[in-house]
């Protein structure tokens, strides 16, 4: 759930407000550790953090005016909270990364070390992200931020990873996934990725502008299909996401000191350090999961959430 | 090639000044679109700088 990637900065740009009833200007506390626990929770999983971010307070009809200047302020402390989470779990390697990084630009080359290819990789993976980003982020959210259509969004993003574990399945048809985390052969790694491959996936990820669409479970379905185990995949789609998050809410940093955010300062600290600390168990469950397993619980958990609110606001049964 | 990597780094760099004071299309100022401008411009740098360095033996 990046700034630029929510719902929110569309519900102003479309002059809707959530669509439940009157809005609050602000949330409350019980809201605010609520919706920090969602973030933190569904950044990382490949379940879509804006899609649950736009259908949860629907669903629970709470009518959070979610173009107001506070709640905007609001969620950039979440992904503040959210990004410094991944800074800190992968502190070693960012350390590693960016040494590395420096060192290829004063050398004037890309050497063997992995980890100055991986500093070029995330380069790769990043840029197209973050120009599609600026670029399309306010007029697709104009056309898609609302329930029906994140709701369809959703059952997509299901499908995609349904479909990208069946098509690794193709690629490596001998092996079953146990099997195949033991296989040096069949897969790459990270650093192994050529500067396409990290474009490829930076496009991936960018499928994450429609609202639904898990960035993290498009770059894993992508790093798949580049021959990456699930291990390395995932671990490549945290690390493109640090850079992303965390730029989106420097840039958003500003809307912190607007007059309308004194009053949520309070709701938008406790949600910060709240999703910080979701954030950083989330990331720690899905690195030792997907040593051993795949994507298809949240493929079927997408499907499932997608199809049912679908059905709830398409028939009205939620307005 | 290293001379088209300057050429583009002058061009994204001319192109977050026109978006910074609002010249370009869509009208407005948009700092986001002159900030990833700067970024893009930075990257050609460096791949001009990699262009120009010396062979590894």
């Amino acid at each position: 759930m990046r700034p630029y990637f929510t719902h929110a900065s569309a519900f102003r740009a479309s002059g809707k407000a959530s669509p439940a009833c009157e809005p609050s200007r602000v949330v409350t506390f019980l809201q605010a550790m609520l919706l920090a626990v969602l973030q933190g929770v569904s950044e990382l999983f490949p379940v879509s953090s804006l899609g649950h971010t736009v259908l949860l307070p629907a669903l629970l009809r709470w009518g959070i005016d979610e173009g107001s200047d506070s709640f905007l302020a609001f969620v950039v402390v979440l992904h503040l909270g959210t990004a410094l989470a991944l800074i800190v779990f992968y502190r070693d390697d960012w350390v590693a990364i960016v040494r590395a990084f420096v060192a290829t630009i004063v050398r004037g080359r890309i050497g063997d070390d992995p980890n100055e290819r991986t500093a070029w990789l995330l380069v790769a993976g990043t840029v197209p992200v973050g120009v599609l980003g600026v670029l399309l982020e306010s007029s697709v959210k104009k056309l898609f931020a609302s329930p029906i259509p994140v709701s369809l969004f959703l059952f997509a993003n299901g499908f995609i990873m349904l479909l990208g574990e069946w098509l690794r399945r193709r690629q490596h048809p001998s092996t079953t996934l146990r099997q195949a985390q033991g296989d040096t052969v069949a897969y790459r790694q990270l650093p192994e990725l050529k500067g396409t491959d990290g474009v490829m996936v930076g496009f991936a990820q960018s499928l994450a502008l429609l609202p639904g669409i898990s960035r993290s479970g498009s770059a894993i379905v992508a790093g798949l299909l580049r021959d990456l185990r699930h291990e390395d995949a995932a671990r490549y789609s945290f690390l493109l996401a640090t850079p992303v998050i965390l730029a989106a809410s420097v840039l958003e940093f500003p809307k912190l000191f607007v007059p309308d955010a004194h009053g949520v300062l309070a709701q938008a600290v406790v949600g910060g350090v709240l999703a910080g600390l979701t954030a950083y168990a989330s990331v720690a469950f899905l690195t030792r999961y997907f040593r051993h397993s795949d994507l298809s619980p949240f493929a079927w958990y997408c499907l499932a959430a997608g199809a049912v609110s679908f059905v709830l606001f398409a028939t009205k049964v939620i307005a | 090639m290293k001379q088209l990597a300057l050429l583009l780094a002058l061009v994204f760099l001319i192109i977050a000044v026109l978006y910074w004071t609002g010249h370009f299309y869509p009208a407005g100022i948009h700092a986001k679109h002159g900030i990833v401008s700067v970024i893009l411009a930075l990257l050609c740098l460096v791949w001009y700088r990699f262009q120009s360095a010396t062979p590894a033996r």
